[in-house]
Order: structure tokens, then sequence, then C-alpha cells
């Protein structure tokens, strides 16, 4: 029986594409699954940052910037392992930017290659020594240009949110009509809030993250994976990893024709009929789609022990000795702003995680703010400075840090902020509430309100009621209860910026 | 098969058409202020109890059977069929119930089993929390174990349900926006629990009603009278206070296991402001007029607050 099924089932070249095609989706599919219901859907913390552990960029310029390992750091060796086997294979089968390329991929460019010069592909590299002589310097500000990162922010706040909203805008015109009520209201109970949020969702700057995917996806329109062959940092790491690849393209002489097909399909543009159809491994994301191509079975992946050549558009001395020059500098200027974050009154960091070792640890996956339930953190635009770009911050206008929950700190990777269990979460500080006399409407209008008090999470509420103003009552903050939640300027019904405000703590001097 | 940039046009056309649609279809409908089906509360006859207190025993469960049976059973309230919603006081997430901030899980779910067995059709309960997700403070509560357990439904807050109402004899509440589930109810049944509030003074059923309210912090400038508008417009069908434990500071939130007395006490009437009323008298107020939405309610007449007049069945359990 398995003899003949053997026989009936030969597999074709051919069906290296569909293969390969199939691996992507299925782990774009497991992405999206662990994005949406990793802690929100019940799933543990570590399911949904596996593939930032897997990512070697994230974690090495982690560990080089913290000066310390944190659990599940060392599962980037596993792709690392494969890269050794078989070059940027992470690339073409399985980074999920990468698919989202591949599915954008702009089917007229297909048979043409671009006329793109090759010293381009050099960028990345630029970019990676940059990186991570940055992290060196304790400094990971550059992060937010790793693929993954930049997948987890444009999910969370860019793609969720306006998702999210259309749903509500279909539901809401359908719930309208009687006779459909009960079925979109049974709909929206699979929906809500198991997969989308149960409160609309409100970002901070989620046009500016939107138009940064956008502009990457517009760039394949240049050449196909214009981000994998000339930008990303992280297919830099991999590619010069991959030069020590055991098993690696080879040209068949003696069965080319040259005829060009395998140079006109490979998505890279690695292949160069100038150099007889030879390509290089760094640049090769092993999709197999010249194998698929070849009518001719030209191409074979042999092993090979030694590792591949050096191109022009390689890392050369001058270009690392410009890269970590300009990460020495760059790193010098923003610090020059530091004094400045003294100034800013209203950046409001996780529970538990401490500025400096925050702009040092964060690799700006935005893992923290796809898990918060109350919408009160937000990548930062101009709240935490240059150096902060993207960084997490609370903005009590938009949500509230909910007492009982410590999602945050669970889910971060590096452990930016801090695991606390939720005892010691809720006796974290993270500012301090004031009241503002002169905007609050029950010291200076004597209105019923209140709001701020009764919503005040604290066993012992930190915020108390002063009778001797007026018989209703006005708060008054009591600083040393306060853990600056931020749920009383959540609820201030005061338009505007509210009477009641967190403020930062003074814990970090400069 | 091939999805041709033509089907996507086609079907985005369709889609954009059925939306336009469905928005002027939902234009005819006749809005929601005008389709009241609600049930009045039922008055006693004459001679027969106006309100039951059973106290006693540890056993939620028996405390809310012994006190609506004292007003002659869940029938009276529940027809056989009826739509029936039931807002408990799920404040805020984190707290289990022994803190006394969320209304008892096991009153919660005697009080769903009463209206399956009286025959309701369908039994939902319903809180908009304001400290944390919906379903964090169910869970934490323990109310959503015992609503399944007990053969009901949990309805989280769902942003499209909510409507616009006038009030048309709000005196200072004239309008507002309103869970319409709660709203289209048949049958409404308010299961507070008493607490400490710094502004009402205590918050006990009338003030329980609040939860129904999407803009929550903007009812608090005189908020007695807008409580009497809303309970006056928005007429629970009978209320049962859960003061199997109350909350005697740091209301309504708690958190502290020292501001919680266990009294194993549960109320019931129709009248939401006797309710109140005689829940006062669990602080060791003599007077229930110092609650002034008591106060501005009983004057209003949407309830009585003379509990000295009033025929009160004591009924001590186990």
């Amino acid at each position: 029986m398995a003899d003949k099924s053997r026989r009936l089932f030969q597999w074709k070249d051919r069906y290296w594409r569909v293969a390969r095609s199939a691996v992507q989706a299925v782990t774009l599919a497991l992405f999206l699954f662990l994005f949406l219901r990793t802690v929100r859907g019940g799933l543990p913390a570590q399911a949904g940052t596996l593939f930032l552990h897997l990512d070697p960029l994230a974690m090495l310029a982690g560990l080089l910037a913290a000066k310390a390992y944190v659990k599940g750091m060392a599962l980037a060796l596993l792709t690392i392992g494969l890269t050794v086997l078989f070059g940027r294979a992470w690339c073409g089968w399985i980074c999920p930017l990468g698919t989202t390329l591949d599915i954008f991929h702009p089917r007229r460019w297909k048979n043409k290659q671009p006329s793109i010069p090759e010293a381009a592909r050099g960028i990345k590299h630029f970019l990676l020594t940059l990186i991570l002589t940055s992290a060196l310097l304790g400094s990971l500000w550059l992060m937010f240009l790793d693929p993954l990162t930049i997948m987890i922010r444009t999910l969370t706040e860019a793609v969720y949110p306006a998702l999210d909203r259309i749903v509500a805008a279909i539901e809401e015109a359908l719930y309208g009509i009687p006779a459909l009520r009960a079925s979109v209201s049974a709909r929206d109970r699979i929906l809500r809030p198991a997969l989308l949020p149960a409160d609309p969702a409100f970002t901070a700057g989620g046009v500016l993250i939107a138009a940064f995917f956008i502009g990457i996806i517009a760039l394949n329109a240049l050449a196909p994976r214009f981000w994998c062959r000339y930008l990303c940092p992280l297919g830099s790491l991999l590619g010069l990893t991959g030069k020590l690849a055991i098993f690696r393209r080879e040209v068949n002489p003696a069965a080319c024709n040259d005829c060009g097909a395998c140079a006109r399909v490979c998505p890279t543009g690695t292949i160069r009929p100038d150099k007889a159809n030879a390509s290089d491994p760094a640049e090769c994301t092993l999709c197999l789609d010249c194998v698929s191509a070849c009518p001719r079975a030209g191409q074979s992946f042999p092993a090979h022990l030694r590792p591949a050549g050096w191109n022009s558009y390689d890392p050369g001395r001058r270009q690392a000795l410009a890269a970590i020059g300009a990460a020495v500098g760059g790193a010098a200027l923003l610090r020059t702003d530091q004094y400045l974050r003294r100034a800013l009154p209203h950046l409001l960091r996780p529970p538990g995680a401490v500025e400096n070792d925050l702009l040092a640890k964060c690799i700006r996956c935005g893992e923290c703010i796809r898990v918060c339930p109350t919408g009160v953190l937000h990548p930062s635009v101009a709240e935490a400075g240059v150096e902060g770009f993207w960084t997490p911050v609370l903005i009590a206008r938009a949500g509230f840090c909910q007492y009982s929950c410590n999602a945050c700190g669970q889910v971060c990777p590096v452990e930016a902020i801090p695991p606390l269990p939720l005892e010691a979460k809720q006796q974290q500080v993270l500012g301090a509430a004031f009241v503002d006399r002169n905007r609050c409407i029950a010291w200076s209008d004597h209105q019923e309100c209140l709001v701020c008090e009764e919503m005040c999470p604290l066993p012992e509420k930190a915020i108390t009621v002063d009778y001797s103003e007026f018989p209703g009552g006005a708060p008054v903050v009591d600083r040393t209860r306060c853990i600056g939640c931020g749920t009383c300027e959540y609820k201030c019904p005061v338009a505007g910026e509210a009477a009641i405000r967190v403020y930062a703590p003074g814990r970090d001097s400069v | 098969m091939k999805f041709t940039r033509r089907d996507f046009l086609r079907w985005s056309m369709l889609g954009a058409g059925a939306s336009i649609g469905a928005q002027m279809l939902s234009a005819c409908a006749p809005a929601a202020s005008g389709g009241m089906t609600r049930l009045p509360p039922p008055t006693p006859g004459a001679g027969s109890t106006y309100l039951a207190v059973a106290r006693g025993g540890d056993d939620p469960e028996a405390l809310v059977r012994r006190a609506v049976a004292a007003l002659g059973g869940m029938e009276r309230f529940v027809p056989k069929g009826a739509n029936v919603v039931i807002k408990p006081n799920v404040c805020t997430a984190g707290r289990a119930y022994e803190y006394a901030a969320t209304t008892n899980p096991w009153v919660v779910g005697a009080v769903v089993k009463l209206a399956r067995e009286a025959g309701a059709a369908r039994v939902r309960v319903f809180d908009n929390p304001f400290g944390g997700t919906a379903e964090d403070a169910f869970a934490s509560s323990g109310i959503a174990e015992q609503v399944a357990a007990a053969g009901g439904e949990v309805e989280y807050p769902s942003a499209m349900k909510f409507v616009s109402v006038d009030l048309p004899a709000g005196e200072t509440l004239k309008s507002t926006v309103v869970y319409g589930d709660v709203f289209d109810a048949d049958v409404l049944i308010n299961v507070p629990l008493p607490k400490h509030h710094s502004l009402a003074q205590l918050t006990i059923g009338m003030k329980n009603m609040l939860g129904v309210v999407r803009d929550r912090p903007l009812m608090h400038a005189s908020l007695n009278q807008k409580l009497v508008d809303l309970n006056q417009f928005l007429v629970p069908t009978l209320t049962i206070v859960d003061a199997v434990r109350i909350l005697t500071a740091n209301g309504p939130t708690g958190g502290n296991l020292e501001d919680v007395r266990k009294l194993d006490t549960v109320i019931a009437t129709h009248d939401g402001v006797a309710a109140d009323a005689f829940a006062t008298t669990l602080f060791g107020w003599e007077d229930p007029q110092r609650l002034q939405y008591v106060k501005f309610g009983a004057e209003r007449g949407i309830g009585r607050s003379d509990l000295q007049n009033l025929r009160i069945e004591e009924i001590s359990v186990g």
C-alpha cells in the first residue's frame, strides 16, 4: 500500500513554492492567533511573546543594551541555528512582515528586476551596525525598525482599532433594524470581548504608525520585498549569519542553459545573470521560487562548510566606522535632551518601569499596549522625547491603569516592565494625582461631583472629602496613599484637561 | 476561485448598500421611547406584605426565596414568557464578593433561578462597571459563574445598544442615554447592595439604577434629584436588596474587609424608595429621610419612606 502511494505521489520541484506559501500562511495565522488570544483570550503571556523571543535582533540588542539576560532570550538561538543551516529561511518562510510583503507583491513586477544599485543592499547593514552600537551604548531607540515590532505595533495601534471601528459601524447600522437585533447581538457576543475590545479602542498616533507601515508596503512597488533587500536590520543580521549557511544554492553548469528564469522570479533579485546565475546566500531567503521556475532542475542546495564570499555591498571597514560614529554621536545627542524629560510633567510609565532602565530595555514591540485592557498605554509620540519614541506611556485621558491588572509586566518579553505580582503592582507608584482647585467643579463652582473620590480604587481611598468648602464636599488627594493609576483623571467630568491630573513621580533625577 | 477587482468592487458596493439601507430602515423604525413594554410593579393588595425582610442563616438563596415568597412569590412579578433583566451592582473589577463592593453572587443566582422557575423566557444580568472591564468585573465578583449555574446569561455592555431617551416627567434630568436592553425588558429586577458613598451618603437601590446610564460622571451634579427622575422613568418591577454584607466605609469600591459588615439580610419589595428607606436602618439610621434621594423620591410620590405605616414582614431564616 505504502509503495503504491509512493508511486502515485511524486514530489515535483514546483511544489516547493506551494510548500513555502503554506508554511508562511500557517506561521502568519499563528502570529495573528497569538496576537488576538494571548492574555485577553486566556493564553499565557509567554505564548504571545514567542515570536519576539525568536527574533535574534530584538534579543541581541536587548542583551547588549540592558547587559542582563532575560528568561526566554535564548530562544533566538533557534533562529540562529536555522540560519546557520539554511541562511535567511526565516525571511522567506517565517517572518510575518515578509509574508505580508509577499501578499502585497505586485504581480506585474515579478518578471522584471528593478534597476536599483546593488550598493543599496548595504543600507540594512549600516542600520544593523547603528542599532547594535547604540544598544551597546544603552539606547534601543531604533528598535522600532525591527520587523516584528513593526507588525505588532501596526496591528495593535492601527489595524485593530480601525477594524474595530468598521465592525462597530456595521453592527450599529444592522442593529438599527429590529428584525436583525437578536442575531446582531448574538454575533457581537462572539466578537466582543473575545476578539475585539468591548469599548472602542483609542490610539495615540495610529495614523503615523499606519503611514510608516504603508510606506514599507509601498516600497514593494519599487522592488519586490524592497524592505527585506535594502532596509531590514533583522534581515541584515540573518544575512551576515547566513554567510555561514551550510545548505545554500548552487547552479549546476551542466544543466543550466542560461534561460534566466531563476533570475526573473527571484524576489530578492540576488540571482545574477552576469555571474552565471550565482546568488548571495546573505540575500537569498530560500524561497525556492527559482527551483520551481527552473525547467531543467539546474539548482541544488548541497552542504558547504566554507563561508560564502564578501560582496561589494557587504559591510566594509569604512561603512562600519561610519555607522559606529553615527551611533556614538546619535546616542550623545539623544542624551542632550535628557534635561527636557525632567520638564515632562505627565510622563507616566507602566507599573514598575524606571525611566532610564526602560529606555535601555524596551524594544518598542508594543506587547504591553496590546494587552492593556483599559487602553491607558500608548506608544509615545512626543510624550517621552526623541529617545522615547514609540515606548509605552500612560495617557490617563484615554484610559486608566486597572487596579486588578498586571498584564503589561507579565507580557513584556525583555522585562523593561518588571513582572510584578499583583499585590506588588497594586502598591507600585506610577505618579501622584493633584487637584486643580481652579478647574474642579466642586472647588470652584460648588457643584456636587466627587466622581474622582468615588472611583478611586484603593482599599483606603487616596482621595478624601473636604466638607468645609461646601456641603457637597470637594476632593483632596492624600499623596501618601495615591499610586497614580489615573482612574480619577480618566473619569473627571471636566471637559478638556481634567481637573485632577496625575503627575510624574520624582524618581529619576538627572 | 479567483477574487477579481470587479468582485471586490461588487461586494464593497453591496456591503455599502446594505449598510446604508439598514440605516434608512432603522430611521423608519419606531423610536425606542415609544415601544415601552416594561411591566409596572404590582401593588400589594390590602392586608398583604408591602416589604419583606429575611434575616439569618448562612444561605443567601434561602433569604431571597423566603423574602420573595412573603411578597406572594416571583409569579406576581414575572409573567410566563417574560424577558427579564436583573441589575446587580457590579461596579468594579478585582473585588471578590467578600469585600461587599459587588452584589453577592448567590443572591443574583437565586433571583435568576426564581425568575426562571416563574417561567421567564429569558433572564439576563446586566451592569456596566466603571472600574475595569465588564468581563473582569463579572468574573472577579463571582457573579458570572453563579448566573451561568442558575441558567441565566450575563449581558455584557455593548456600545451599540445604548439609546437616547427623553424623560418627560424629569425635573432635572430631561434626557439621557440608557442601555436599550434594560429599557426594553418586560421585567426589571434591581438587586443592589447597600454601600457607603461619599456624595450620596449611601448607595442602595435607586442609586444602583445609575448603572444603566451611559455617561455617568455627568450625573453627579444634583445627583439626588436626577436619581429620582431616573427612577421615576425606569421603574424596577421588583427590588431585592442584598444585605448579606454591607460596606460601611471607602465605598462604593471598598477593598478593605474591616469596612464590611456581614448581616445575612435580604429585603424585597415592589417599592424602590421603601427598599432604600428600610436599608438605611441597617446602618443604624433613625431617619431614612436623611438620605436625600429617598426624601425627594417620597416627596415626588414615586414610593414611600414612612416605614412605620408600611406592612413589613420580618422573617427569620435558619
